[in-house]
This record gives structure tokens, sequence and C-alpha cells, in this order.
């Protein structure tokens, strides 16, 4: 099927969704869907490789104080950094999965990003430059949520670029780019590098736009191939322009010194993450979307710097929770999202030889067991999230990676529609009230 | 040598008769056949484009499209950064084509050259991006589109040669 056709087709679908409802032969309006428990999923991926010695056992001090109840960490090294930008700590709002596990195959980031992404281990190395074998979250998302929906609803936002990008969508034959969500890397799209290349657009009016739209499709009708295809996710022309005008306001807000404490945090220590949660929170704020996925990785410093490690860790749990409160104060999203707070894997228990000035030893991400055990936060309304509760020990732990994509599907509603055989995990209903 | 006598003179004098025009067509100036090829212009048909560009290759022709020369590794980066930096593809690099077409250097003819030969602004048109030259009914729409529409301006003809599908092929 053409991309065109594809929009256009779905846009009719949608249109006749809410214009035409219809009577299946069972009765049902629509097809079978699963009552939705929120109508927003904002899954983080508290990424770059984190144990639980620092995080959930806290041995060098709370170094998540936004998250967790604990003294502050009081190791030499450390940023003074704002204090917690949420009014209260993240772990009463929800409910946290202390011994989750990243169970299979190895322990790279890129995997551990794919696994959660597409609900499915991968027991072989990875092709960096690849997309998927197995369909992501968002391609289930957008091809089985009923109504059909628009990939303005679907965001992947990546810290950087790298191999990330290729994790919108999937080289699955039933799946693909025409279910991609929109991909931003906006640490990479709006910086210095980039302004020159989409700083100033051009800028047509309405009926100059009209006028060009005619003279392309004159154009495109006299060639008998499609423009780039199977290289990216698609849009309809009106959330194209709604993304480009997006863009655009954030260029100008980046030029006129909007971004210069980002997220409240001075700037000499903002990190790449806090960037990229701020941008995360842009999105939310313009598009209120029903899916986000938002990655962070500046933990992953830890291979030649503890102290980095850290301080990171700290600075990702400070912008988790501003993301947190940002949710709750927007129309829309507030009280009706749940946000899924996850590290991709652990790192190793043995240190490298690698020493901070400090003295402090790194720590790499080899598969062994340490590097397995990782922890899930999942926050939301209380009507739908059991509050303060612990599931699972460190004896009897519960839930693993590929527990996270079907826990997605369940509480937006469409995992019942998605085939049999495509998803082995299990929903995470231990969260559920 | 036998000599022909006088009863064999009459058989002579016909044979000379049938050589002489052969003699005479012998002897005329040769005519000289010079074989070259025409002078016509060859273009490669869009039905024959099958290639789509790579990204790399779509950014850097596009910008010698518009500038006349080769980008510079800087601007191919810059450009590079910003289009792996979206997903949706079609969407980003429509915000980078209309960056080039603002940058200061851009080769765009101005309204006036466009509207003072229509015809040769059609065909340099189709000649620079789509290295081919029009049709008669493209030529005859294209001509109609401009002459018809005095808001039309070269910007938005050339945005939309670069932004139509058969621009991604080659």
């Amino acid at each position: 099927m053409k991309r065109r056709d594809f929009i256009k087709k779905t846009s009719l679908l949608g249109a006749a969704s809410f214009g035409v409802p219809y009577l299946l032969p069972t009765g049902r309006l629509f097809a079978k869907t699963m009552e939705r428990k929120v109508n927003h999923v904002v899954f983080c991926l508290f990424a770059g490789g984190l144990r639980n010695i620092e995080t959930i056992a806290q041995a060098e001090g709370n170094l998540m104080g936004s998250t967790f109840a604990g003294a502050s960490s009081a190791i030499p090294g450390l940023d003074p950094i704002p204090a917690s930008p949420y009014s209260g700590l993240l772990k009463n709002e929800g409910t946290l999965f202390p011994e989750f596990r990243y169970r299979e195959g190895p322990t790279g980031h890129f995997n551990g990003h794919t696994v959660a992404l597409t609900g499915a281990y991968t027991s072989t190395g990875l092709n960096l430059k690849a997309n998927p074998v197995n369909p992501t979250v968002f391609e289930y998302y957008l091809k089985h949520n009923s109504p059909a929906v628009t990939s303005k609803n679907a965001w992947w936002v990546s810290n950087s670029l790298g191999p990330y990008p290729a994790l919108n969508y999937s080289s699955h034959p039933s799946y693909g780019p025409l279910y991609g969500a929109n991909h931003i890397a906006p640490t990479s799209l709006l910086s210095p590098e980039s302004y020159p290349a989409i700083a100033n657009p051009k800028q047509f009016q309405f009926h100059e736009e009209e006028k060009i739209k005619s003279l392309r499709s004159f154009l495109n009708q006299n060639f008998d191939k499609e423009g780039a295809t199977g290289v990216g996710n698609v849009n309809s022309e009106a959330d194209a322009a709604a993304i480009r005008q997006f863009i655009a306001d954030l260029i100008q807000k980046g030029l006129s010194g909007g971004f210069n404490t980002p997220l409240g945090m001075p700037a000499q220590y903002a990190t790449n993450d806090i960037f990229t949660i701020l941008f995360a929170e842009e999105v939310i704020k313009t598009f209120t979307p029903e899916l986000l996925v938002v990655n962070m990785t500046d933990v992953d410093a830890c291979h030649q710097n503890f102290t980095a490690y850290c301080n990171n860790l700290r600075k990702a749990d400070y912008a988790v929770a501003h993301l947190w409160d940002t949710i709750q104060k927007t129309p829309g999203m507030a009280n009706d999202t749940v946000l899924i707070m996850v590290p991709e894997h652990g790192r190793n228990l043995e240190a490298n030889t690698v020493q901070d000035i400090y003295g402090r030893f790194g720590l790499d991400h080899t598969g062994d067991n340490t590097s397995r055990e990782i922890f899930a936060l999942i926050l939301g309304p209380a009507g739908v999230i059991n509050h303060n509760l612990s599931v699972g020990t460190a004896v009897a732990p519960v839930g693993e990676s590929i527990d996270l994509v079907p826990t997605v599907a369940n509480l937006l509603g469409f995992d019942s529609n998605i085939p049999a055989g495509f998803l082995p995990g299990k929903v995470l209903d231990q969260a559920f009230v | 040598m036998r000599m022909l006598g006088p009863n064999t003179r009459p058989a002579a004098n016909c044979l000379m008769l049938a050589i002489i025009p052969f003699l005479l067509v012998a002897c005329s100036a040769e005519d000289i056949y010079l074989y070259e090829v025409n002078q016509v212009s060859v273009s490669q048909s869009g039905v024959d484009k099958a290639n789509q560009k790579s990204d790399i290759e779509f950014l850097s022709l596009a910008y010698a499209d518009l500038f006349g020369s080769t980008i510079s590794a800087q601007q191919l980066n810059s450009m590079v950064a910003a289009y792996s930096s979206m997903g949706d593809k079609t969407l980003i690099a429509d915000m980078i084509i209309r960056n080039l077409l603002q940058v200061p250097g851009a080769q765009v003819p101005t309204n006036a050259q466009m509207r003072a030969d229509v015809d040769a602004f059609i065909n340099d048109t189709y000649k620079k991006f789509f290295i081919r030259d029009p049709g008669e009914y493209e030529r005859w729409y294209l001509h109609k589109f401009i002459t018809e529409d005095p808001e039309v301006t070269p910007v938005m003809v050339y945005y939309a040669f670069l932004t139509s599908d058969e621009y991604r092929y080659y």
C-alpha cells in the first residue's frame, strides 16, 4: 500500500469511526477492544545501565531523592542541584517492582532498549543500523488501537542518535514504517550543528501552499513511483504542518534563551538527559500524546567515571520528577496518565580498572547477574494504579523487561487486538487497582 | 592483337554506346556519404528512473542544484544531523529544502526573468531538477500554471520540484 493511500485510508477510517458507527455481527460497536485504564502512557527508559545497588539499595546514600525516601548521598563530587521539582515522592504514587529482571540476551544499551520496546528478548547481537525484527510498541499501538489514531499520538524522544532512531518501527512485514512513531532526537535537532539547516525555513502563505500542492500533485501524477519510501514514519499533511510549527517554535524559543535553565537546572549542571526530558515535556504540552517513550542514558558515564554516574543519576531522578509534575499540570493528561520508569539493564557487580578523580572505579555491563537486576516503577492515578506498593523480592522477583509492552498495551486497551504469539510477556497487573 | 574487321564495326559501335554512360558515371564527382549523429537532446524519461536517492545523495544534490556548486562537508553534516533527528523524513526534508531556499546564494530566477520567457524557464527547471526535457503536456500545463496566475513565483515552482516524488529518484 502506498504511503499516501495509507494516510488517506486511515483518515477516512478515522472519520468513519467517528461519523458512522456501525454494528458488528456480534452487536458491538467497532472491533472488540478492552477498556482503557488510562488514555495516556509515558514510558521513561531510565537507561544507560543502572544497578539496584545504587538505586534500590542506596549503597552510596539516596541518589534518587525525588523517587525514594532515604538519607541523601553525601559522597564527594556531587553537583549542587535544586530540590525535587515535584511535591511528593514518586514511589508513593505508584507500584514498585524492586527486583525486576532483564532476563535474557546481551546487556547492551541497544539490546536493552529493543527488548523494552518490542517485548521480545533478543538472543543474538543486533545490527545497530537496522530496525528491530519484532514490532515495537508504537506499531502495536498504531495498528491495533481502535478507533484508529495517527502517529501524532505516538512519540519516541531519544536522548541521542546512533542506533536509537531505528526503534520507532520494525522491519516486520506486517508492521513497519506505516505504523512508526514520530521520532525526534531533540538534542541533535536543536543543536548548533543542525540549526543552520532548519533555522530559517521559507514560509509560504496558505494560498501559496495550495498552489504548490497543486503543482506538486501534477508532478507526482506524471511519475510512477512514490517519493522516499520505507525510510520514515508517516504523518498526514495537517499533522506534519503542526509538527513543523512545533519545531519552528522550539527553535525560536531556543534562540531567544528559553532553554537556558532547562527544567530549572542551572545550565552548568544540565545534562543531555535534562534537555531530552525538557523536549519530551514540550511534546506533551503541545500534542498530549497517548503514547510517548523517552530515554535517558547519561549514567553510562559509569564506564570511566563512577562519580559522574552518581551525579547523572541524581539529575535523571530530578528530570523524571519534573516530567511527572508537568504531566500533572497538563490539561488532558493530568490524572489520566501512567508513567513507567525502568532502566534497560543494570551494571556488573565487579568494578573495572578505570578510576575517577575521587578514586572510585568504573562499572561495565557485560552480562553478569547484577547487570540483569533492575527495578520498575509504575506511577498513575490512585483509582488505576496501586500506590506505595512494592511487589517482588530478591528471592521471588516479579516482572521482567518483556512484560512492559503487554502492560502498555493493556493500559491503553489494545492488547487483545494483538495477534497471539507476538508478545511472550505478561501484563504487570499487580500494579493495577 | 586481333583486329575487328569491317563486318564487326556495328557491333563495336553498339558496345561503345553501351559503355559510354558507364564511363560518364565513372568519371563524375564521387558522392561522399558522411555518417554522423543528428543533434538531438538525450535525456532520461521519468519512467526510467528506478533508483531512489540515498539521504545524503538527496541532500547534497538539492544543494548542488540550487547553488550550482558542491556542498561543503560542514553544510552536509549540518543537514544530515537535522535529517537524522526526525522520524518523518518527508517532513524534515521539507524543512531542509525550505531552509535552503532562503540561504543567500541560492540560484533562483527572479519573477521577471521567469515571466520574460516562460518556456525557457520550464525547460531549464525540468533539466535542472529532473535531468530531462518536459513532455508536451507537462510544458503546456506548466506554461498555463505560470502565465494564468501572476502570484506563482519561481521559488514556489522550485520548491514543488524539489519536494516532488521524481526528484527523489535518478
